[in-house]
């Protein structure tokens, strides 16, 4: 019986379980709802939560948990000379599930008995010209081996989901009797039934701790992987990135210094770019501005913030790399012959410092914005001209928030993603000169873990050890830098 | 005056007593020649931003404008019986027999005949660069779909090739023609000749924004029509999803959270998630949705729930927002009148947040529309976008790109035809940002309340 | 000039010499007229209250003394405004050094989040009225003196100005105000943030700071105005309704307005 079967007995149930309940609670209060505890529809509903709730999590339990546990008890199976290695396991289990899953198919569609099916062989039968026809297609020809398993596969699963079908429906049965039993005129149901939502809204709070717990996990597990593989010193310390993808491992340089250079190098440029344009426009829109100015330039900056990182990106590689190159290159127009191409450090950093102009700015406009008025009549009302008023009362007053600020700026400027693939080149380099072509983290993230998907050479897992430290470094930044504002903000409440 | 308070010197220093306020004193001069200085720098800051916001529109009109037309060439094309129907019987199997390369001399020999007027040194053999390598494709379309055309003369418009269409877009001049393969500045000689007496024109290109992603070396086909499906199927499961559990959140941490360690760490987390490069979301979904649970990779079901992760902190953020400016007199009136606490959240304090919900929503899924990175890692870009989806499974499972990618893609290609593309595809990206934010706006402004 | 001008009034023997003159003052804000035609004097060394039920106008009046309306865009002046017979609306007048003569303390204490040493010395430093460190050494302790601060803040002269009492801060105020020699002290509300004893000792020291500079106090409190002022002005919806000796404004009010406001009728 498919899940949607399953799923559809259990609504039935559900709903037969909401008019049951619902009656025998107005029959036990004579039809009189004032004497019940709750409004009908309460206890109606809680019995349908009864019915509901607990089966379709165990379906969705059951549903992640059997092939996870049919893989396992199936793999002891394979050849002994594939066992040991990871990746031809998963690759042989996987040829296993697309051969079992194909077989159901050919069923389905009427190709075969179900008999037929089961007592398939590869002598007889050209298996994969069969699972072809109905679109699964296979990499090489069957062997006894594998369809054996596949036919393992088959009758665990087949005999699986019986016991789901009987297990879940079961539960369904059994939490509306109990809801039904439960039900007269005294029953708490409003009660019960505000319960299952609260845990329901908890659930959804808990998706954003399940989401940090994902990527922690999803990192820590590739990168343990990854220095079992190549050594954790060569890693840190090492001054070269040269990933070789033939050699499959041993001959790569996989340095992260380099790339963190290029990454903080560029972070920097852009900074030096944002910080100052951002803050002067964000002191100019909260003090100097009249409501007139303010109303049009305020929107026209908060636009630069929601333009996707992909036309920055593109801006970097056609507009603002070509433009560089022709001043700076050998043939520009000052004959400097700085800059070899149009992909650069500085490229990149300008770039992303324009994208960070309106971050730095708003934040920083909020901040000087909460800055209570009275400091600026105190001031003013001394003497004080406007711009002595700022730098030396608003500025120093604001300065916690506005360091929280450029931190923020900071931590995106090291995740920016597509400005540096597509602005700072390719080649990774412990250069000095910002006009050279450079790499970062975010980049080479990109550039291992694009194409295929397998995860086993060092030269595509190295891509969760860069993703960790990404991680690590922001995750402090940004921790560093919501407790510095989440203080200012506090000050002046 | 009595004597007692004359004999009290002044405090501090006496230099500002009894001076003219109407003559400025030196050091006040200064002082607001700084203070005009100061204001310059703001107004230098805030040029410089409003200066390069229009060097970026103007950057992405100029280029990507041209993507919107298309340069088409007008040719007769003959579709004898004898070549395209053997049997003459008509059998829509037998036309079907017929490969595009079949086409092709028919075609070759409509372009002979089109140009028996001008004269030039192209070889007949080479005529057909002018035209697009599917310009055999779009005949045999045309007979499949209609068999009666067989046996006539059709005039067709098709596709010119990008280096033709660079040309009338004056993206191409003649000297970057000496050394390419593909075209020759002879071609050029008839291309004018033709754009004379109209057989070659320039027109509104809705295959660029319906159309599906070509090959490589075909940018005059490729559009943008499958990737922005491949989008709208992803924003639907980010909107489903990320909608309800975010609000489901927001009413959970806001209205019925006790103040404890684990509340303060889901709203750390939630703030610190917000922040998480989106590359980390694109590592996640790889190693979750494609490592772990082997849900099929460059799915718009994946991409949509990679990005429904990046965009919940900022929809909750939002939500919470709303949720905290509905002011708490309504709350103490529902639970005046002995409304449970969930009645009077789902009943009064829900409905009246709801604009500022779909605002913070709308924004947040403008947001991910425009994200690249994470895609990156889970397939949907090097994938080429060819075929629409054929339903609403097949638009959720089916491999395909996403806007953001496309343009990804084409701005990695080597052609500069597709520079083109990638600047008009922004286009395109930008007025789905652009609506969505209208929307929001026109939201909060319509249910915009003050209490 | 100063004593010129002390002397003629003296020779003539009226009043005390006027430091303010007030003519035909009509304050906007945006469309509504919230100062209507007010013509006051005010005397030198002598504590002016304003009094009069809230959104009377008698704060913005006093804030069109120093031009701190100035800041508020929508705000509008008309007439006359002398101080020692120049006209501060002149355009010649820049309001920096106009602030300067003409001192203000709010109704919040509003210390700037700096050291006790450097609130006070904020004022000295950008007017540049101290050549070196001791002079300004000097200056901040003779302003804290004056506010009768100095035994309570010279042991903690380098700590937060915002770590003090409320009682403390506002005098910190006053110290600061003081501390840029100015001839004027206005005070908007200066004790309505404080409890009674701080209260106490800012009406103290205002009827001290009398015997150096031109007070004018704007008071929601007409029991302090009648403690600590000499002359009090009773304004009422925009209009200045009343204007003389303290005393005989709460003795023997001409106005019947006056009168139903001393008496607790409206307010």
């Amino acid at each position: 019986m498919p899940a949607i079967w399953i799923i559809a007995v259990i609504l039935v149930i559900a709903t037969v379980g909401y008019f049951l309940a619902r009656g025998r609670a107005l029959a036990s209060a004579g039809s009189d709802p004032r004497k019940m505890h709750s409004l009908p529809v309460y206890y109606g509903t809680n019995a349908a939560i009864a019915a509901a709730g607990p089966a379709l999590l165990v379906l969705l339990a059951w549903l992640i948990a059997q092939p996870l546990l049919i893989n396992n008890s199936l793999t002891q199976y394979l050849p002994a000379d594939i066992i040991g290695d990871a990746g031809e396991t998963s690759l042989a289990m996987a040829d296993v599930n697309r051969i079992a899953g194909g077989l159901d198919l050919v069923v389905a569609q009427g190709a075969m008995t179900v008999e037929a099916a089961k007592n398939l062989s590869v002598e007889t039968t050209d298996v994969r010209a069969e699972l072809a026809a109905v679109g699964v297609a296979l990499g090489a020809d069957v062997d006894a081996a594998t369809l054996a398993l596949a036919q393992r596969y088959r009758g665990a699963t087949a005999f699986g989901n019986i016991l789901k079908a009987v297990a879940v429906i079961g539960l369904s049965v059994l939490g509306a009797g109990a809801a039904y039993a439960m039900t007269n005129k005294d029953f708490r149901a409003r009660r019960y039934v505000e319960s299952a939502v609260k845990m329901l809204l908890i659930t959804a709070a808990s998706v954003a701790v399940l989401t940090t717990v994902g990527i922690v996990l999803s990192l820590v597990f590739n990168t343990i992987e990854f220095f079992r593989a190549f050594p954790a010193s060569d890693f840190f310390f090492g001054t070269r990135w040269e990933p070789s993808f033939s050699g499959r491992g041993g001959n790569s340089d996989l340095g992260f210094l380099p790339l963190i250079w290029g990454t903080l190098f560029i972070s920097i440029i852009a900074l030096i770019v944002a910080v100052p344009v951002g803050l002067f426009a964000a002191i100019y829109l909260s003090e100097y501005a009249s409501p007139r100015v303010r109303s049009f330039a305020k929107p026209m900056v908060e636009l630069l913030a929601g333009v996707p990182t992909i036309v920055y990106g593109l801006f970097a590689l056609l507009t603002v790399g070509p433009l560089l190159l022709s001043a700076f290159g050998a043939n520009g127009s000052f004959h400097l012959g700085w800059m070899s191409g149009g992909t650069a450090a500085m490229t990149a950093g300008l770039v992303m410092g324009f994208m960070l102009i309106p971050f730095v700015s708003s934040l920083s406009d909020d901040i000087i914005n909460s800055v209570p008025q009275s400091m600026r009549d105190g001031s003013l009302g001394l003497g004080a001209t406007h711009s002595e008023t700022v730098r030396q009362v608003i500025l120093p007053a604001a300065l916690p928030g506005i360091v929280g600020a450029i931190l923020l700026a900071a931590s995106r400027a090291i995740g920016e993603t597509m400005i540096v693939v597509m602005g700072a080149g390719a080649a990774a380099s412990l250069s000095m000169n910002p006009f050279d072509a450079m790499t970062t983290v975010t980049a080479k993230i990109v550039s291992q873990l694009t194409g295929d998907g397998e995860f086993n050479s060092p030269e595509t897992l190295v891509a969760f050890a860069l993703g960790m430290t990404l991680f690590v470094i922001t995750l402090a930044l940004n921790i560093v830098a919501l407790y510095i504002v989440r203080k200012y903000r506090e000050q002046y409440e | 005056m009595t004597l007692e308070t004359a004999d009290i010197t002044p405090p501090a220093t006496p230099s500002g007593k009894g001076k003219s306020l109407l003559t400025q004193d030196a050091r006040t001069k200064k002082r607001n020649a700084a203070e005009i200085r100061f204001k310059a720098y703001g107004i230098a800051a805030l040029a410089f931003s409003i200066l390069f916001l229009a060097m970026l529109l103007f950057a992405i009109v100029r280029n990507g404008v041209p993507a919107f037309t298309q340069t088409f060439v007008t040719i007769e094309v003959e579709l004898p019986a004898d070549v395209l129907d053997k049997n003459g019987n008509r059998d829509i199997d037998d036309i079907k027999k017929v490969s595009t390369f079949g086409y092709n001399p028919l075609i070759q020999d409509a372009l002979v005949a089109a140009t028996a007027d001008i004269e030039t040194e192209v070889a007949d053999g080479d005529l057909k660069k002018m035209l697009s390598s599917s310009a055999g494709a779009t005949v045999r379309n045309a007979v499949i779909a209609n068999p009666d055309l067989i046996g006539q003369t059709v005039e067709f418009e098709l596709l010119a090739s990008s280096r033709v269409d660079g040309y009338m877009k004056g993206r191409v001049v003649r000297e970057d023609l000496a050394r390419d393969r593909n075209l020759d500045a002879a071609h050029l000689d008839i291309v004018d000749a033709l754009s004379q007496t109209g057989g070659v024109t320039r027109k509104f290109n809705w295959d660029f924004i319906l159309g599906a992603d070509a090959s490589e070396s075909r940018p005059e086909q490729a559009g943008m029509g499958v990737a922005m499906l491949g989008s709208v199927f992803m924003m639907l499961v980010v909107l489903l999803l990320s909608l309800p559990i975010g609000v489901a959140a927001s009413i959970y941490l806001e209205e019925f959270a006790p103040q404890n360690w684990i509340t303060d760490l889901i709203e750390v987390n939630i703030s610190n998630l917000a922040a998480v490069p989106s590359i980390v979301f694109g590592i996640l979904g790889l190693a979750v949705f494609i490592q772990f649970a082997h849900l099929p990779q460059s799915a718009p079901l994946v991409g949509g729930l990679t990005l429904t992760l990046m965009t919940l902190p900022t929809i909750v953020i939002s939500t919470r927002a709303s949720l905290k400016a509905v002011p708490p007199s309504i709350r103490s009136a529902a639970l005046g009148v002995g409304a449970s606490e969930m009645q009077t959240v789902f009943h009064h304090v829900l409905p009246l947040a709801m604009p500022g919900i779909l605002t913070g929503t709308i924004i947040g899924l403008a947001q991910a529309l425009g994200e690249t990175a994470p895609l990156l890692l889970i397939g949907m870009v090097g994938y080429i976008a060819s075929n629409y989806p054929d339903g609403i499974a097949s638009g959720f499972l089916d491999p395909n790109s996403a806007m953001p990618a496309q343009i990804f893609e084409w701005a990695k290609r080597a052609d500069p035809a597709y520079y083109e593309r990638a600047w008009g595809g922004i286009i395109i990206l930008l007025v789905f940002l652009m609506t969505m934010n209208i929307i929001a706006i026109i939201l909060r402004r319509r249910f915009e309340r003050r209490w | 000039m100063l004593d010129d001008k002390y002397h003629a009034d003296r020779a003539v023997g009226t009043m005390q010499d006027s430091k303010i003159t007030a003519k035909n003052v009509q304050v906007f804000y945006g469309d509504t007229h919230a100062i209507k035609d007010v013509n006051v004097e005010i005397a030198d060394k002598t504590v002016t209250a304003f009094i009069g039920p809230s959104g009377c106008g008698k704060s913005t009046f006093l804030r069109c003394l120093n031009r701190m309306n100035d800041t508020i865009d929508i705000c509008r002046v008309e007439g006359d405004i002398l101080i020692d017979d120049e006209d501060i609306y002149d355009p010649r007048v820049d309001p920096v050094q106009l602030r300067a003569k003409v001192g203000m303390v709010f109704q919040k204490p509003n210390p700037f989040p700096k050291s006790i040493y450097d609130n006070v010395a904020y004022g000295p430093k950008i007017h540049g009225l101290a050549k070196t460190k001791a002079d300004l050494d000097e200056i901040v302790e003779s302003s804290l003196r004056k506010a009768a601060l100095w035994n309570e803040a010279k042991d903690r002269l380098h700590q937060p100005g915002t770590g003090m009492s409320g009682g403390q801060q506002q005098r910190l105020c006053i110290a600061r105000a003081i501390a840029t020699a100015p001839e004027i002290l206005l005070m908007d509300e200066p004790c309505s943030a404080l409890d009674p004893i701080a209260t106490a000792q800012v009406e103290e020291l205002i009827d001290e700071l009398r015997q150096s500079f031109s007070v004018v106090i704007v008071t929601h409190s007409m029991q302090q105005a009648a403690r600590v002022s000499q002359k009090t002005a009773f304004f009422h919806l925009g209009n200045l309704v009343e204007f003389d000796d303290t005393d005989k404004i709460f003795t023997n009010p001409q106005d019947p307005r006056t009168e139903s406001y001393i008496s607790g009728r409206i307010g």
